[in-house]
């Protein structure tokens, strides 16, 4: 080869690798391992709910009718049901389950409780596995960091937020909300919010043009998200649609929020991202006006 | 479970393989350890999120390496944006600064060449790749690469004998 092509070559390969970056490779592995399999179970879980609760979902107004439970609404509590804790001088984890007591269905509070308490262990579980493969590979620092909140709280509806922060090098957080209807005794699905499937493109429309407005306001935030002039860069990672049960939760002054994990639209330091939706974007494919106002 | 378990092996194997290309890449656009770090990282999470959505037509080492590519242009664009305020900035501070034109066609070494031209020399000399795989990392058809890496060398002054010029063009 050219000589002046060679000395070029040995300028390059010298550029210095730095010693953490295996480490970083590594633990950027494990993590998304980690998660890659942890989602099939998740899917199935939320799946089983949504069956669970479709029938009385389909209805609010005919579950109201039929309720002869005195309205509870306002002593309904969220608490730690259990609390797991463990670290040493490589990894930690911290595990809090929430347990939701008087709702005034037995049958629904035991379903989400014992959900909560069955994804947590497997939640723990797969931390361990990770360990136990991560030590076999040379070992490194893992954190698993899993807690909730109570995003919203009011006379009719409660949404519980359960996040799972997970750190190797970097951190990745991923958010999982359940709403759930005090009066009714039901949890609100995405779908059973709307007349038909067509949300799922207007929600989609509306949060792209949300993220390229927040791109062209701060050239700071980017998303994968297709814009007019630009080229994609790689077409099939861009943001096409939300889910049809994309994660979700309705804010305490009745609008629809969406969220995304870490990494699902925009680059890791974005961090989780969320859109509220503005309520006259989709007025029109509302099943009612009861949730979201 | 899914079918993607094989999949995701190799993907783990191709990463961890080719994970200093990888961060040379991604150094190569950014020029700083910190960012090119956060490309390698990125990138990853995106190669696991999109695998699946991989379909089989080339190999995975090229599409890892467009990730690679894409995320520094992210990252360069993010930056640049920043940058055009500053220069505006710095012409109001400093009124009477002369402009300065570097003579574009001739480039002293691979940092002097556009990263049109730059990345091309390096996936074709120093990354060893083919002219076809090349146009798979860039989303380019292959006369386009050919153009570009001929460009590239007479921008470098790099004049090759007519039997190492056959031999690039493969």
């Amino acid at each position: 080869m050219h000589d002046k092509l060679n000395r070029m070559k040995e300028q390059y390969e010298s550029t210095p690798i730095p010693d953490e970056l295996s480490s970083i490779v590594n633990k950027t592995i494990a993590t998304r391992r980690r998660k890659n399999r942890a989602l099939p179970w998740i899917a199935s879980v939320a799946a089983a709910c949504a069956l669970l609760f479709a029938g009385v979902n389909a209805s609010p107004a005919f579950a109201k009718a039929m309720s002869d439970v005195p309205v509870l609404g306002e002593i309904v509590k969220v608490m730690t049901i259990r609390e797991y804790a463990e670290q040493d001088d490589n990894t930690a984890v911290h595990i809090e389950t929430p347990g939701i007591t008087n709702l005034g269905n037995t049958e629904l509070e035991q379903t989400l409780n014992n959900k909560y308490l069955e994804e947590n262990k497997k939640l723990y579980e797969n931390f361990k596995d990770e360990v136990a493969q991560l030590n076999q590979e040379g070992g490194g620092h893992l954190s698993l960091d899993s807690g909730y909140e109570v995003v919203t709280d009011n006379e009719q509806l409660l949404t519980l937020l359960r996040y799972v922060v997970e750190s190797a090098g970097g951190s990745a957080e991923s958010r999982q909300y359940d709403t759930i209807d005090k009066i009714n005794h039901l949890v609100i699905t995405l779908p059973s919010l709307f007349k038909d499937d067509s949300y799922i493109q207007v929600i989609s429309d509306n949060i792209k043009e949300q993220m390229r407005q927040q791109m062209h306001d701060n050239p700071d935030n980017i998303y994968w998200v297709e814009q007019p002039g630009v080229e994609p860069e790689i077409p099939e990672d861009l943001f096409q649609t939300i889910d049809k049960d994309q994660n979700f939760y309705i804010s305490p002054s009745g609008k629809l929020v969406i969220s995304f994990n870490e990494y699902d639209v925009a680059p890791g330091y974005m961090g989780v991202v969320e859109f509220t939706i503005p309520t006259e974007v989709i007025q029109d494919l509302l099943v009612s006006n009861e949730y979201i106002r | 479970m899914r079918g993607g378990r094989k999949l995701e092996k190799l993907l783990i194997q191709c990463i961890t393989e080719n994970q200093d290309s990888a961060y040379r890449l991604a150094y190569s656009y950014v020029r700083n350890k910190e960012d090119a770090l956060d490309i390698v990282q990125d990138a990853i999470h995106k190669a696991f999120l999109s695998v699946e959505k991989l379909k089989q037509t080339g190999s995975l080492k090229s599409w890892f390496f467009r990730i690679i590519v894409t995320t520094s242009l992210d990252l360069i664009r993010k930056q640049k944006k920043v940058q055009v305020m500053d220069d505006e900035n710095l012409e109001f501070i400093l009124p009477g600064s002369h402009d300065h034109y570097p003579n574009l066609d001739l480039a002293q070494s691979l940092d002097d060449l556009p990263d049109k031209y730059r990345i091309i020399i390096i996936l074709r000399f120093f990354e060893d790749m083919k002219i076809d795989e090349i146009a798979e990392v860039l989303h380019e058809n292959v006369s386009t690469v050919k153009t570009r890496l001929y460009q590239g060398l007479q921008r470098l002054r790099v004049n090759l004998s007519e039997e190492d010029q056959e031999e690039a063009q493969r």
